[in-house]
């Protein structure tokens, strides 16, 4: 069992998602670096969807009351564990009693903290993330706070199906490729559903302009600031289906990039759809810093897609 | 290019099957209908189809799933459900939600629509509605058609929070908050009916396609 000391203002459990309740309009909530809670995942021994705590916006404390291993990932964070630094993406040991403080996030939005056996608490329509619209999943469907008690599973020898190919490079290159929110490089955009309703200097418009991640940040989409497009916007379009990375542009010109617990379907221009390895990366950006976007094909997407988990099955080869 | 039906991506992990434009019921049923028969096909590598008005989205595995493949079934299944024609209307569930019309918006709509609120009660429980699709909020359908004499615009500024349970119209649409959450549209009465419980299997009470009557109320 893990005791929550001190919580920060943003921290929930979450796995991969559930999916195959969408046409219910129930979100996949989920992790918003979905690969940065796989790998925190893989490092400990379990399988990539197992519970984990996402924890933003400050520190706080954590205490084992059991013997443990654990590891955190996503965001730079700079943590103790029964005072020993607590090396960032490396499994570390925990004895009963020891506290893990989470002193300040240094780089990124989100740290995930695993552990061997993953967070044991029930699954809701096939997973245990929490939907905090909703109120269901997790922690009784709402956010960490002092006082919780997390229920750690049974841990078991997870492995990830299949072998990676021998084009991935060593389990430590890996684990820094997957580790690596490459947070000056542009995000990986396919053109959206509704491109076509938009002038042509729409799509110029998303690849050259600098964007800002405003402070309208949620689990359930990401407001961008920017100067107003040139071009004409359309008003509602009828409601038309949406997935986590759907770049909608409302009337405002300021783009929403949908979240894990965004809507399934919405009535603004879908401009583009942010390639799923890179949801991720944009996920861990702050309010302020800077969000530019770059076009990829389908199947270069597809291609990125493959080799991160790739690299997942590279490093859970030898954990 | 412009033809229907069209297969396009959305995103690297959906393809959208776009059926129509616009928002007429019809198509809306023919939408829903290829969805659950889609659903029925239970494609392999599919997690879920998410219909909308005039298109739907489906939702593929990680990495499972060839998009390729994929798009060819999709277009076949398509092309045999539209030859085939839509379901029948007797053939599609039909729910009865029992309804207080005591609603806080039901003088004011009765008003704006120049009816007495009777007359918005007969009108709004009259018709047998479609369940368009599901959005906004988990377990949350959109209803419609309804009559004419009752549409009108959304409220200019959402309440930030409408209690569950609210039976809502705005438009040519009807709608019950299954949760409560912010709102728009304008709340004529009240249903203790759970349209949405996640623990339950499924947890949407209903699902595009259906049929919903609206029955009033004393109690």
């Amino acid at each position: 069992m893990i005791t929550v000391l001190r919580a920060p203002p943003f921290a929930t459990v979450q796995d991969l998602g559930r999916s195959g309740h969408l046409h219910a309009a129930v979100p996949r909530a989920g992790a918003l670096d979905p690969f940065a809670l796989a790998l925190a995942n893989i490092l400990v021994g379990n399988g990539p969807n197992s519970a984990a705590v996402e924890w933003g916006l400050t520190g706080g404390e954590v205490r084992f009351e059991q013997d443990a291993t654990i590891a955190i990932s996503g965001a730079r964070a700079r943590a103790t564990l029964g005072g020993r630094p607590v090396p960032h993406c490396e499994a570390a040991r925990a004895a009963a009693g020891e506290v893990l403080a989470i002193e300040r996030i240094e780089a990124g939005a989100w740290v995930y903290l695993a552990v061997a056996g993953g967070i044991n608490v029930p699954e809701v329509l096939g997973s245990r993330s929490t939907y905090l619209p909703a109120r269901f999943g997790g922690m009784e469907g709402r956010l960490l706070r002092a006082g919780d008690h997390l229920p750690i599973g049974r841990p078991s020898t997870a492995a990830l199906p299949g072998e990676p190919p021998t084009s991935i490079p060593s389990r430590r290159e890996a684990t820094a490729e997957l580790a690596d929110p490459r947070p000056a490089d542009p995000i990986a955009v396919l053109p959206g559903p509704d491109l076509g309703l938009l002038l042509s200097a729409a799509w110029r418009w998303l690849v050259e302009t600098e964007f800002r991640v405003s402070r309208a940040v949620s689990r359930m989409g990401y407001r961008l600031e920017a100067p107003s497009p040139a071009f004409p916007l359309p008003g509602d379009l009828p409601s038309a289906p949406a997935c986590v990375g759907t770049i909608q542009l409302p009337p405002g010109g300021e783009p929403i990039v949908l979240m894990p617990d965004g809507p399934t379907v919405g009535g603004y221009p879908r401009i583009a759809v942010v390639a799923s390895p890179d949801i991720g990366r944009l996920a861990q950006r702050s309010p302020g810093e800077v969000v530019r976007f770059q076009e990829i094909g389908l199947r270069e997407a597809r291609a990125g897609l493959q080799r991160r988990w790739n690299l997942l099955e590279r490093v859970a080869e030898s954990a | 290019m412009n033809g229907f039906p069209r297969i396009e991506p959305l995103g690297d992990s959906a393809l959208l099957l776009i059926l129509g434009e616009g928002t007429n019921p019809a198509l809306a049923a023919r939408t829903a209908g290829l969805a659950a028969h889609l659903r029925a096909a239970a494609l392999s590598g599919v997690s879920d189809i998410v219909p909308a008005y005039g298109s739907l989205a489906v939702f593929f595995d990680r990495v499972t799933a060839e998009p390729e493949r994929l798009t060819e079934r999709l277009a076949q299944t398509a092309e045999a459900f539209e030859a085939q024609g839509p379901p029948l209307a007797h053939d599609r569930p039909i729910h009865v939600i029992p309804v207080r019309y005591d609603g806080p918006d039901l003088a004011e709509v009765a008003e704006r629509t120049g009816l007495a609120p009777l007359d918005v009660v007969r009108r709004h429980t009259e018709p047998v509605y479609d369940v368009h699709f599901l959005g906004f909020v988990p377990g949350f359908a959109y209803l419609g058609p309804v009559d004419r004499a009752l549409v009108l615009p959304r409220r200019p500024t959402p309440r930030r929070r409408v209690p569950a349970g609210s039976v809502a119209i705005a438009g040519a649409q009807t709608g019950v908050y299954p949760l409560e959450t912010p709102g728009g549209w304008h709340l004529i009465g009240h249903t203790d009916v759970v349209l949405f419980d996640p623990e339950r299997n499924p947890p949407n009470l209903l699902s595009a396609g259906d049929r919903v009557r609206f029955s009033p109320t004393d109690g």
